[in-house]
This record gives structure tokens, C-alpha cells and sequence, in this order.
């Protein structure tokens, strides 16, 4: 519900079942701006635009954070110092979302919706403020673009260019949270964000568009604030999950650049594998230390499985939570990616299409190493092969020789003998929640049929670190 | 005997200790110089997952090396 009134606003408590958050922001007349004693305020609004624009606001937050309802009511007229002017009022299931989606739609207010004031100062003067920032329009997002327009590579069609552009971004992490910026304020107009995690403490010290207020809350709905801030003119598509075999190619259809930014080879490699199917460009990095490599595909370009024809098992290499990672190894990597897509669009200089770029951020070395197309690669024909092997161990000792330390969980029924004599923990299939562990897990049943099922199931849901015994109890007991 | 530069990338580089090094050899095909490599420098990965690069293009398994080319080594990496 959207209203502008001239009524003073009195705010309620309003019941919504299912509802455990419900966040009331109210913006008050103070007395005081830039450093002048302010005595009243006045709104204006154009009325019209500013219901239908603040209806759409409305109908956008719903969308975007899942909220069961919002009400916001908007003053116009006179007020004195500490009348409320605004009232948002956000209901969702949880708190996270109620609270932010009630700081979006403030922020979006300010910029979008028409409404002005004018404030009137003890010394008699007044005058018209405009919105905090500035609501997108022609003129100031020419000023926005103006420096770039100015390069000859670019010029107001390439502006147009980028404002057309539909880039989406998987993982936003060390890669993507650098990437980002300069996709958004380069005049990226539509950008989807893919990334089912929350922000953590041990994350902002690379991940540098998040601040420590943003711990515990959607990397995805905290990078959306962040863009729109930017640059209001964006218009951010939020994929809040794990991108997997099943939602890859809905996801990379709706784009036309792909930008990776995650730590996952598998997705990698389901990236690769989707946009050649759909004639897309995947422009993909990778980190290690102070090490990073770069390349683009193209459809007609060699891939990354012409690079690795056998696609690599995540944990062959360690990740940079066990080795360790320094910002301006993912910042740089991060950036030279959007500087891929911002040459594919405005066609200048020319894409890392046939060549693998080695960084080095300890001697500053670059080098460009020429990829080969491979005959009869599964990667250019569109076909992500994910090998059993990968996730499948003939016998405890194979476990133990590929993946050094894990916790070995029996998913058999709790009727089925024998009970097994190793540490290991009981949780049958139906009750296992495998989100919920962490560290490398070794599924075991009878014969390695359900926990090869089942594993093989979860991989394809994106979740890594778990695999199947072969041969099942069974083979343990050998083993022993 | 010829010498050839080998240069290690990401993960070879920690686990062989060096960033690069110069060796002898009997001038095989460069996927035998690797799998020797893995195994007297204990780089602790299959021999399919390396890439090879000769004098900066990647090349295939049965390629001669000569006397001076560098060799280099670039594994799976997969941080973000």
C-alpha cells in the first residue's frame, strides 16, 4: 500500500500471521540540515508519478526479499520539527528480510519517487532540497558517464550499449565483489546476482563492497543495496541459491555475458558447459595465493574443458580458506573480468578469447599462455560429463588416500546390521541433513548403491564435499 | 642431454617449492618430463589434471622439447 496524505501519520501494529518480522521505519523533521537551524519542513510531491512509481517500489521489494506485506505512507504539506514524514512498514517471515527491505525501499524512495522539500531555516531563508542522491534521469546520468562517454571508444552509443546489456554474475565473493563495481558503475543496465551465501567476518577483508554491519545477511541482497547506491539506474536481478545442473540453464539464457566468480570447479565447469549450449560468453577467473588466471569463452573459442579434458575434483587443490588468499589477488582478477565483458560490449580491443593470462601479484609478471581448441571436447559440445570417480571410493583407504581427514556418516535404517565398529555417526537417509555438515563426509550404506544415489543427487544440487562408498559396509569391513 | 626451464604455477609452486628451475634431459616427449617431475618433486597431483605449456602455448603429450624451451606447469585453480 502506497499513500501520500496530508494527515498527520500515526503508525499501528498491524497482525500478519506467518509474519515473525515486522520492521516500522519512521523519518522524522529534525531541526537542523547541513549545519543551518531548521524550523519546518514542506513536502511536495507530483502526485500522480509518485503513486504509480511508489506502487512499483512496493511490488519490487515484495518480489525481490520475499515480504509478506509493506505499507508506506509519505506527508505532503507542512510539518513541524518531529513529525514523522514517512512511514515504511515491512512484514516477512524473518527479520533479516523485514529489515532489509524496509532500508530498500527508503534508500529507492529517496531516489526514485518524485517527492521534493523544502525546508524553511531560523534566519528566515528556505529552500527546495533534492533527493539524497539523485533519481535517474537523462541529464544526470549523462553527467554519471560523462568521463567515459568521453573516450572515442565509446561515446553515447556505447552507453547505450551498456545500459542495454544483461551481464550476470555468479558468486559474489573475492572475484565478483570486485567485479561488481565497475560493471555497475560502468553502466552495466541489468546485472543478475547468483550466490546463496550470507556475508561473514572473514570475508571483508577481500570482499570490500560489504561492511561489518552486512555479517550474517544475504551476500546477494547486501550487493544489491550496494549497486543501487551506486548507481541508481541499475536494475539488479537477485538469485538468492546454489547454481546447479538444474537452474544453470534457465539462469544463463536470460543473459548475454556470464561473469564467474565462484570457488567451485564443478560450477565451473556446469558455466562453461551451459553457455556454450546456449551461445553465451563466460568470462572466468580463478585465484591461488597471489596467483590468478583469466580466460574468456567464446562460441567459437576453445573452453575451459580444452583446457582440462578431464575436469578436476574440487578438493585436488586446496581452497583459499585452507591456503589463504590476500584482497588484491581476487580484487585484481576481479576486475580485469569486468574489464572482459565492458570490451565485449563496446567492442573495443579485443577478448582473451584464445589465450589463458597468468598473473603473478608477487613479481607483477603477466603471461599469456594460447589455449588450443581440442577435437570432439565434450565442454564445446555443450555437455557438462560429471565422472562417478569423482565423488565415488573403491575402499576406506582410497577415501582416506584422496581426502587425508573425514567423518563417515551410515545412512543406513537404524534396523540394519551390523552396527559399524569405526567412529562414524548413524543418520538414516530420511533424516539426513547434509547442508548441515560441514567438512568432507564419506555416505556409506549396505552396498553403495543409496548413498551413490544420494550423493550423486546432492552434487548435482551444488553441494561439494560429500562422497559415496562403493561397495558399502561391505567394503569396510575388508578394509578392517 | 639437453636443459630445459621449467616454471610451476598455483599450486605446483608450493609443492615443489620453487617458482622455477632448470633441468637436464634426454630430450623426451614433454608429457614424460612432467610425469618425473611429479614424481621427484612430489607435486602430488594425477598427471592429467597438469596442463603443459612449451614456450608459451599449450601444446600435446608427445611433443619433443629442445635444448632452452620452457616448460610450464599450470594446474587446476579454483579460488574466487
Amino acid at each position: 500500500m502506497f499513500v501520500l496524505t496530508h494527515e498527520q501519520i500515526n503508525s499501528a501494529s498491524p497482525v500478519y500471521e506467518g509474519a515473525g518480522g515486522f520492521v516500522s521505519f519512521e523519518g522524522k523533521v529534525r531541526n537542523h540540515a547541513n549545519g543551518r537551524s531548521v524550523i519546518r519542513l514542506e513536502y511536495e510531491a507530483y502526485p500522480e508519478m509518485a503513486q504509480t512509481e511508489g506502487e512499483k517500489l512496493i511490488a519490487e521489494a515484495i518480489d525481490q526479499f520475499g515480504l509478506l506485506n509493506v505499507t508506506v505512507i509519505h506527508r505532503v504539506g507542512v510539518l513541524e520539527i518531529g513529525e514523522t514524514a514517512v512511514l515504511i512498514q515491512t512484514a516477512a517471515p524473518h527479520r533479516r528480510e523485514a529489515f532489509a527491505g524496509c532500508e530498500w525501499i527508503i534508500d529507492q524512495l529517496k531516489f526514485r519517487v518524485p517527492i521534493w522539500k523544502k525546508e524553511t531555516y531560523t534566519d528566515g531563508d528556505s529552500g527546495w532540497v533534492g533527493a539524497d542522491v539523485f533519481t535517474p534521469n537523462e541529464k544526470l546520468e549523462k553527467e554519471f558517464f560523462q568521463r567515459q562517454v568521453n573516450l572515442g571508444e565509446i561515446g553515447s552509443s556505447g552507453q547505450e550499449k551498456l545500459k542495454k546489456a544483461r551481464v550476470l554474475l555468479v558468486g559474489v565473493g573475492g572475484l565478483g565483489a570486485a567485479s561488481l563495481p565497475y560493471l555497475v558503475a560502468g553502466g552495466v543496465g541489468t546485472l543478475g546476482l547468483v550466490d546463496f551465501d550470507q556475508v561473514e567476518l572473514s570475508n571483508l577483508h577481500r570482499q570490500i563492497i560489504f561492511v561489518a554491519q552486512d555479517v550474517g545477511r544475504s551476500k546477494v541482497e547486501r550487493a544489491a543495496t550496494f549497486a543501487t547506491r551506486l548507481q541508481p539506474g541499475v536494475k539488479i536481478e537477485s538469485h538468492p541459491v546454489s547454481l546447479t545442473a538444474s537452474n544453470v540453464d534457465s539462469l544463463v539464457n536470460s543473459y548475454d555475458w556470464i561473469v564467474d566468480g565462484t570457488d567451485s570447479l564443478s560450477v565451473k565447469f556446469l558455466l562453461n558447459a551451459a553457455c556454450r549450449r546456449h551461445g553465451k560468453v563466460l568470462i572466468s577467473a580463478s585465484i591461488h595465493k597471489f596467483e590468478g588466471h583469466l580466460l574468456t569463452v567464446t562460441p567459437d573459442g576453445p573452453c575451459l574443458n580444452c583446457l582440462y579434458p578431464e575436469i578436476p575434483k574440487d578438493h585436488c587443490i586446496a581452497s583459499c580458506a585452507e591456503t589463504g588468499v590476500l584482497g588484491v589477488t581476487p580484487g585484481l582478477l576481479g576486475i580485469l573480468e569486468a574489464n572482459e565483458v565492458l570490451k565485449g560490449i563496446l567492442g573495443y580491443g579485443e577478448l582473451l578469447s584464445h589465450d589463458l593470462l597468468l598473473v603473478d601479484l608477487r613479481t607483477s609478471e603477466t603471461r599469456r599462455l594460447q589455449r588450443l581448441i581440442i577435437d570432439g571436447c565434450s565442454g564445446c559440445q555443450g555437455k557438462y560429463i560429471q565422472d562417478m570417480s569423482d565423488f565415488e571410493f573403491s575402499s576406506l583407504s582410497h577415501a582416506r588416500q584422496e581426502l587425508g581427514t573425514f567423518e563417515i556418516i551410515d545412512i543406513r535404517e537404524l534396523d540394519e546390521d551390523p552396527t559399524l565398529t569405526l567412529p562414524h555417526r548413524r543418520i538414516p537417509l530420511s533424516q539426513l541433513d547434509i547442508t548441515s555438515i560441514s567438512g568432507p563426509i564419506l555416505v556409506v550404506c549396505a552396498t553403495g548403491t543409496r548413498s551413490g544415489k544420494h550423493v550423486s543427487s546432492l552434487r548435482s544440487q551444488g553441494i561439494e564435499n560429500v562422497f559415496s562408498l562403493n561397495g558399502g559396509t561391505k567394503s569396510l569391513s575388508d578394509d578392517a | 642431454m639437453i636443459k630445459v626451464h621449467i616454471r610451476y604455477f598455483a599450486v605446483l609452486r608450493d609443492r615443489s617449492g620453487v617458482s622455477s628451475e632448470t633441468i637436464e634431459t634426454s630430450g623426451m616427449a614433454v608429457r614424460e618430463i612432467v610425469d618425473e617431475l611429479i614424481v621427484n618433486r612430489s607435486l602430488g597431483l594425477s598427471s592429467s589434471l597438469i596442463r603443459i605449456a612449451v614456450n608459451g602455448s599449450f601444446v600435446d603429450d608427445q611433443t619433443l622439447v629442445n635444448d632452452g624451451d620452457e616448460i610450464t606447469l599450470i594446474p587446476p585453480v579454483s579460488g574466487g
